[in-house]
């Protein structure tokens, strides 16, 4: 069935940005399918490499990712009315091999294409909706979906969009999709990554941003005084490279007064956790308090992968409570989406499709592995 | 016998001495079958996991694997050590967690059945803090496959009633034996830690071997960030011409948290580049165009902290970032230096390497050195 003047168009995108090879088909901003390959959905043998490093991963596992995306999506190419792939930021070989797929394709299938930003794509993650359950009456899945028009009523603008990831930590202002501002943003390290760092120093492994979590519910995140950066400048920058070198030389002192047993790493790991949580907080609840009341964010949307982190959503969430009268946290409906994947990719495709912002010189697209979110 | 479902064999450990429930497990074990055993997180699904036939039993009762590796579960570290490689961090895990619900992932030996092991030649281990599971496992002498009995995709399993509703007659079938202790508490399922990923806190002492031949150190100390960033300004400014005519590779070496990413951004400050310079460790390369005294050209920031060998690092392509007008600085540099040297010597760029050494809070002591890269061949 093709797609018609009534009906949302199906995307097919495309995200090679970091170590995953993803593919999704989306329809608006509902998620019809989302692959992240991975040994447990692909089954893949690797010939014993690690796919940490990612360009030979990726042309390993893209054809079959793009397959798997259609067939759970129910579709064929013919029903497809764009491609969509990350052009940056993003690790340039790896981000070259999904251009290069989509380029491939939309020459193949004759599709328009679309160029999406990866830190767009995290920003705009908590509005994706799932599927809907398919009707009694027969119909084809794009009639199911929530198309930008609709999504949009439902939204209130501007927003604030904070994506927290192991390798970007930023306050986004979205005007509207398409029209960014940012406003807050990492000198150093990001939040992700100071957590799968200090993880590390207590030797729980690689990423122990997640271990991070579960320890820290068996912690006194008061146990250890975790100083607050950045207090002195006024801007809504951050900086976690302080927080870490503040762990290591707290970690050595109190290992070599008192050895590290397992309530000491628990304590650790949630104070720690919260002092990294905390600092976005700070950040943030300035950020609102600083706005004017005409122009005050009219609710707060949180993507990335730290997104998934519940005591983050938590203390965002009492952050916001508080200041200006309260403000709604939207979150992705899925931990999926806070990883690097295509749905969102797709989903903030499905707005570039309606402003008809097609790549128009498909040989010269060119992958761009420093792409900021601007207006 | 069609159409009848076998009753499963229930042991109700309260009413029968361990001793005796053990010996029925171990029976059971042995010929291959499959028992259901309680730990101080959730019911498991036990087989003998040396054995082919038992752990595609167990396979088939768990259904719908895709490929996720199973765990063992064994009496502790000297056991485990048979079935994987314990580097530092495993070791440390085992004395601080285990017995305890959480499961440690090493490189396995390959000593347990096929479909144990993940693909990529990892194994989870698992001690479970439950005295009747570790006197089964040490009476039996071969691990046990540790994962949880409810089918995949169903609830968690505290009680045996959890477990049997869930599941479909084919699969009731496939248990043998049960070894009933009750509801357990709510405990969370065990925590999963991947070890086998070595990324690296520090280098240890005496480690870093940059070349075969001696070469001249400068040693310098710095008091603050500001001093640090000016000392990577002076070394850019110094080898000026080296970076119009080859190109300069900096190397970096230094614990976490020791100020590498701060010498970069002195880096940048000095090739006046505006934007902020944040770390490449997930990306692996961060990229900047510089532009100073007419000089047009490239800044790339590399943090090799997650790669773990040549074959790595070789997919970045590092090579085609070494050319005239091109800085590259290089975080965690000596885990690859033997591949990346190899790299120098073919492309000729300036070579300079900065190792980070903690003097207290706030200074640190850089050694700059010009690594030879003459690397001896080995004898024939």
């Amino acid at each position: 069935m093709t797609t018609n003047s009534t009906s949302t168009p199906l995307i097919l995108a495309i995200d090679t940005s970091c170590d995953d090879t993803s593919a999704a088909v989306t329809a608006g901003v509902t998620v019809l399918s989302n692959i992240i390959a991975s040994q447990t959905q692909l089954h893949q043998p690797y010939g014993g490499v690690f796919p940490t490093v990612a360009k030979q991963a990726h042309r390993e596992n893209i054809d079959r990712t793009i397959a798997v995306a259609l067939q759970r999506a129910g579709l064929e190419w013919s029903e497809v009315a764009a491609l969509a792939v990350t052009q940056g930021p993003g690790l340039a070989p790896a981000l070259e091999v999904g251009i290069n797929k989509a380029k491939e394709l939309a020459k193949l299938h004759q599709l328009p294409l679309i160029a999406v930003n990866h830190i767009e794509a995290h920003a705009l993650s908590a509005l994706a909706e799932p599927r809907r359950r398919q009707q009694q009456t027969a119909t084809t899945p794009h009639h199911l979906a929530t198309s930008w028009q609709q999504k949009l009523t439902q939204q209130q603008l501007p927003a604030l969009a904070i994506v927290v990831s192991g390798g970007h930590t930023e306050f986004i202002k979205v005007i509207k999709p398409g029209k960014y501002e940012r406003l807050g943003w990492t000198i150093d390290d990001a939040a992700g990554e100071a957590l799968d760092k200090v993880g590390r120093m207590l030797d729980l492994g690689y990423p122990a941003g997640p271990v991070l979590e579960k320890f820290a519910k068996s912690g006194d995140a008061h146990r250890f005084n975790v100083p607050l950066p950045m207090t002195e400048q006024k801007d809504y920058q951050m900086s976690f490279s302080g927080l870490k070198t503040w762990a290591r030389n707290t970690l050595e002192s109190h290992e070599a007064k008192f050895g590290l047993n397992q309530q000491d790493i628990y304590d650790f790991a949630a104070s720690f956790q919260r002092g990294v949580f905390r600092h976005i907080c700070y950040k943030l609840n300035k950020l609102i308090a600083d706005q004017k009341p005409t122009d005050q964010f009219r609710e707060v949307w949180l993507g990335g992968g730290v997104a998934a982190n519940m005591e983050l959503r938590r203390m965002i969430r009492e952050t916001l409570r508080t200041a200006n009268g309260g403000l709604k946290l939207h979150v992705p409906y899925t931990k999926r989406l806070t990883m690097d994947n295509a749905a969102m990719i797709g989903v903030t495709a499905g707005y570039q499709f309606l402003q008809k912002d097609f790549v128009t010189d498909e040989a010269a697209l060119e992958r761009r592995p420093r792409w900021a979110v601007t207006a | 016998m069609q159409g009848i479902i076998p009753d499963v064999k229930v042991i109700k450990l309260a009413e029968v001495p361990a001793e005796k429930a053990i010996a029925e497990a171990i029976k059971v074990l042995t010929e291959g079958g499959l028992i259901i055993f309680p730990t101080e997180t959730v019911y498991g699904a036990g087989v003998d996991a040396t054995q082919t036939a038992a752990v595609a039993k167990l396979l088939a009762y768990k259904t719908r694997r895709e490929g996720k590796p199973l765990s063992i579960a064994v009496t502790g570290q000297e056991m485990a050590a048979k079935y994987v490689d314990l580097n530092e961090q495993a070791k440390k895990l085992y004395q601080r967690f285990l017995p305890g619900p959480v499961t440690v992932v090493s490189q396995g030996k390959g000593k347990v059945a096929a479909g144990v092991q993940s693909e990529f030649g990892t194994l989870g281990v698992r001690v479970p803090d439950y005295e009747l599971a570790l006197k089964l496992i040490e009476q039996y002498g071969r691990p046990l496959t540790a994962t949880s009995a409810n089918a995949s995709g169903r609830k968690r399993p505290y009680s045996i009633n959890d477990i049997l509703t869930g599941i479909s007659a084919k699969q009731k079938s496939l248990i043998d034996l049960v070894l009933d202790a009750g509801e357990l508490p709510k405990n969370e399922p065990s925590t999963v830690i991947d070890t086998t990923l070595s990324t690296p806190t520090t280098l240890r002492a005496g480690s870093v071997q940059l070349s075969a031949g001696e070469e001249a150190t400068t040693t310098l100390n710095s008091a603050s960030e500001a001093e640090t960033k000016k000392i990577a300004g002076t070394l850019l400014l110094k080898n000026w011409t080296e970076i119009k005519e080859r190109g300069l590779v900096i190397g970096l070496d230094g614990a976490l948290g020791t100020g590498k990413t701060i010498f970069a951004k002195g880096v940048a400050e000095f090739l006046q580049i505006t934007d902020e310079i944040t770390s490449p460790t997930y990306s692996y390369i961060e990229e900047y165009q510089f532009k100073r005294h007419g000089v047009t050209g490239q800044l790339y920031h590399l943090d090799l902290w997650k790669i773990e060998s040549a074959a790595e690092a070789e997919r970045l392509e590092i090579e085609g970032l070494l050319r005239p007008n091109s800085v590259v600085i290089i975080e965690w540099w000596q885990p690859v230096a033997a591949y990346l040297l190899k790299l120098v010597a073919t492309q000729h760029p300036q070579l300079l390497h900065v190792l980070f050494t903690e003097l207290d809070e706030h200074s640190r002591q850089l050694s700059i050195t010009e690594p030879s890269t003459n690397i001896p061949t080995p004898a024939p």
